[in-house]
């Protein structure tokens, strides 16, 4: 594999886009994932609590739609059916009804965490990996799963289409664009992609640039491919994280993306972050914007300037990028791309008067395009 | 050591493997030493004292959770609490005690086991805490105080045995705070020939084997040439230097003989099974075949893994499951051998971990209230002493410090807590400063 040499201006670059700080609002408990309806105004937060919250943007205000027996891991809403599906670390895919708030179906998907869940683009089809990391050698290597670490659902029904294996903990899952194949990566930067036509495995490659082996403190592995998207025409998978440590439990490996061609026999690296736009913290969430021209990626900020960046898609050149002030987890566009909305959480405190001070956010972005900007890469500090 | 005149006779032991160990001093069956110094070699020459002495030979296990492990998902859960992580709390062998989730067998043991969820220290930095819980007591320059090991190998252990008295089992070289502190002076003013002999993983045992085209008799008649000639010149050259050379090739020689319980390799399958694959269940499971063989005092660590500012969800799921099967194996293994009622095992790290969650999903570190476990020699089972508040931010229920689990480990081995140091050229110092009281309610 081997990065790309040319960095071609796009329409994209050339436009100057930043994100401009618009709303913060503030929920009492972390939040660990994000969507909203197409209509902009209404957002949904999976939680620490367990919690499936409804947040009003105008307002911030709340409203429980369910929970979990343990974090709320992925939330997604279903535009067709206006139902919502959530998953949590009990291992449950949730099923709601957002207009009355009530539940219409559960599912135990896993015996541990679902780490992350996603809807196919046709809605047709849910994806949610797991995987507990236990000590399976001498190093500390992963031991082999003890259930299928990827599952595939009907959204309609609950039923259970697929389910693959791969070794856990597998932290990230992605559908293409045409909801055809389904992609999952683990702890160890291994990718595996599936044909959900057929449930063959159609692509299998491992980047050893998300992963380390604890040198200092400890002997262990940590790390892994915390979110992945394909890209627009499908035949590109986009995967992100951090770089390898020298002290396991620093966190200050590389803000990474690398790019895939997948479908290329064996799949090549198209691209990555550039050294010198990278800083330090573990990368949480990549999403492309609905023009397809620009994507996201967004995190934690250990050392450097930025924790959410927006890249080029053509070039993989940084545009522009801010530090959110908070460990980002997810992020979404809202109202056609004029805005981004992203989640996490900060410290949690001590009780004050008996309560702990909130500590999960929703911030809001506008995104801004000013053509004829002489200098298209920014950074806001 | 000689009785501190403050003692109130708490800990003023006469175990009668004492008794023994004067009855072999006035027989003349040991050379000169420390008071409590046995001689295996004089020892096993007389089976019937062998036998004895082999059965009330006291040991101690350290399994020195470096870093500092979360008490919450461990020891004491908090599941109502915000503060809780992911990880849920199941019950227990003792009624209305629970242990965080990913214990099932260490909860499956609680009857066997001794939890202390009260300990308040005032040391929050690794390097320093790490000194004190290894120490038992805050520095007083320019006086180095002796860790746990040292002294429990100068207590119960046998200078010419062949095996070390104080085994440190840890592969992992680096560490930060650990390394650093594992550079230093473990035996502080007991001695050198009461620092550990490290090994296990990268520290494999090297170079004591004898050579395949040495027969025995070959060696033996080198190494008595040796012995003569190094003695020889010791004695007339009054060196020193002779005098630390003779005594590492003792200890070489005794390696040379216990070899074998260092090597992963000559590990029975079934066992590494059980307490593998990673390095610190094999080297726990080195450790329970030394203490079989006699070693006084072994402590198992494993680098720094504890010490999880993030990634502690990712990290946890691992490290707990693993340390739940380790302990699990070590007390019923020690049970089912008949050594778990004169071998102590202690289970902790230097603190604990804060209630609240950083940014990163990790908890920071928190002398104020955490926990440890304890079996074995002098320990009550199945008992749960002290008590955090609801969501585990202080000691609500008696507080415990480093001197009072000195006195509690000394006191269950049977060993003076409160002797006075009598070695040359220190200041006054007592094995538990301040009379600190042990921890009773688990005392047997």
């Amino acid at each position: 594999m081997s990065a790309p040499q040319t960095q071609p201006k796009t329409d994209a670059a050339e436009a100057g886009v930043k994100l401009v700080a618009a709303k913060a609002l503030k929920l009492p408990t972390a939040v660990l994932a994000l969507d909203a309806h197409p209509d902009g105004k209404t957002l949904f937060a999976a939680c620490f609590d367990g919690g499936v919250y409804q947040v009003t943007t105008e307002t911030g205000a709340l409203r429980l739609l369910g929970k979990h027996e343990s974090y709320a891991s992925g939330v997604r809403y279903l535009p067709k059916s206006g139902q919502l599906v959530s998953a949590g670390y009990d291992g449950a895919l949730r099923w709601f009804s957002p207009t009355d708030g009530k539940p219409i179906r559960t599912v135990k998907a896993h015996q541990f965490w679902s780490w992350k869940m996603r809807i196919s683009p046709d809605e047709q089809l849910i994806g949610t990996v797991t995987g507990q990391y236990l000590a399976g050698g001498y190093k500390y290597e992963p031991a082999a799963e003890r259930e299928p670490s990827v599952k595939v659902y009907e959204a309609a029904t609950g039923n259970q289409r697929w389910a693959f294996s791969h070794v856990p903990p597998v932290l990230s899952v992605a559908f293409s664009p045409d909801s055809r194949y389904l992609a999952a990566a683990n702890m160890m930067g291994e990718v595996r992609v599936w044909d959900l036509q057929t449930g063959k495995q159609a692509a299998t490659w491992t980047t050893p640039d998300f992963t380390c082996w604890g040198i200092i403190k400890s002997h262990h592995y940590v790390g892994g491919i915390f979110d992945m998207e394909f890209s627009p025409d499908g035949n590109d998978l986009f995967v992100c994280g951090m770089g390898p440590m020298v002290d396991p439990m620093a966190g200050n490996g590389k803000q990474t993306w690398q790019r895939f061609a997948w479908k290329e026999s064996p799949p090549r690296k198209v691209s990555q972050i550039q050294e010198s736009d990278a800083g330090h913290g573990l990368m949480e969430a990549v999403r492309f914007h609905p023009d397809h021209k620009v994507f996201v990626m967004t995190g934690r900020l250990a050392q450097g300037k930025w924790n959410t960046a927006l890249f080029d898609f053509a070039s993989g050149r940084l545009l522009h990028a801010t530090d959110t002030k908070m460990r980002t987890t997810d992020s979404v566009w809202l109202n056609q791309g004029k805005q981004l909305a992203l989640s996490g959480a900060t410290s949690q405190e001590r009780k004050k008067d008996g309560r702990c001070p909130d500590f999960g956010h929703i911030k809001l972005f506008d995104l801004q395009q000013a053509s004829g900007v002489a200098s298209t890469v920014s950074v806001c500090e | 050591m000689k009785k501190n005149q403050r003692t109130d006779g708490m800990g003023a032991c006469t175990p009668p493997e004492h008794t023994l160990h004067r009855r072999l001093f006035l027989q003349g069956l040991v050379g000169a030493g420390a008071a409590s110094l046995l001689s295996w070699n004089g020892l096993f020459s007389m089976p019937a004292f062998a036998a004895q002495a082999k059965k009330q030979q006291k040991h101690c296990i350290l399994l020195w959770l470096c870093g500092a492990p979360s008490q919450f998902e461990t020891w004491d859960p908090k599941p109502d609490s915000i503060y809780s992580g992911p990880f849920r709390s199941i019950p227990t062998k003792i009624p209305g005690v629970r242990f965080g989730e990913l214990m099932p067998n260490c909860a499956s043991i609680a009857d066997k086991l001794s939890i202390v969820r009260s300990m308040k220290t005032k040391q929050g930095e690794h390097f320093q805490a790490i000194n004190l819980l290894q120490r038992g007591a805050e520095p007083r320059a320019p006086f180095v105080r002796p860790t746990l090991g040292s002294v429990l190998a100068q207590q119960l252990g046998h200078l010419d045995s062949p095996i070390p008295n104080f085994v440190l089992l840890d592969p992992c070289p680096e560490g930060n705070e650990f390394k650093e502190f594992k550079a230093g002076n473990w035996a502080g003013w007991l001695g050198a020939q009461y620092g550990p002999v490290r090994a296990g993983g990268e520290y494999k045992l090297t170079d004591v084997n004898r050579l395949a085209d040495t027969t025995t008799q070959d060696f033996e008649q080198r190494e008595a040439l040796r012995r003569f000639l190094t003695r020889k010149f010791e004695n007339d050259h009054a060196s020193a230097a002779a005098a630390s050379e003779n005594a590492i090739f003792e200890r070489v020689k005794g390696l040379m003989r216990c070899a074998d319980l260092f090597d992963l390799n000559k590990v029975v399958p079934k066992d590494r099974e059980r307490y593998g694959p990673g390095t610190f269940g094999l080297h726990t499971l080195l450790a329970r075949n030394l203490v079989e063989n006699g070693a006084p005092f072994v402590m198992v660590a494993n680098g720094m893994p504890w010490d999880c500012h993030v990634f502690q969800h990712e990290i946890y799921q691992m490290l707990v499951p693993e340390v739940d099967r380790i302990i699990f194996n070590l007390i019923t293994d020690l049970e089912a051998r008949g050594l778990l009622d004169s071998t102590l095992v202690v289970m902790m790290g230097e603190f604990g971990r804060t209630p609240w969650l950083n940014a990163s999903r990790g908890r920071d570190h928190y002398p104020d209230a955490w926990s440890l476990a304890m079996a074995g020699a002098g320990i009550k089972k199945g008992v749960v002493v002290g008590a955090t508040d609801s969501d585990g931010v202080d000691v609500t229920e008696k507080p415990f410090n480093e001197k009072n689990l000195f006195a509690t480990i000394f006191t269950a081995l049977g060993i003076d807590p409160y002797a006075q140091y009598e070695e040359a050229d220190i200041a006054t110092f007592y094995r538990v400063e301040e009379h600190a009281a042990p921890i009773r309610e688990i005392l047997v």
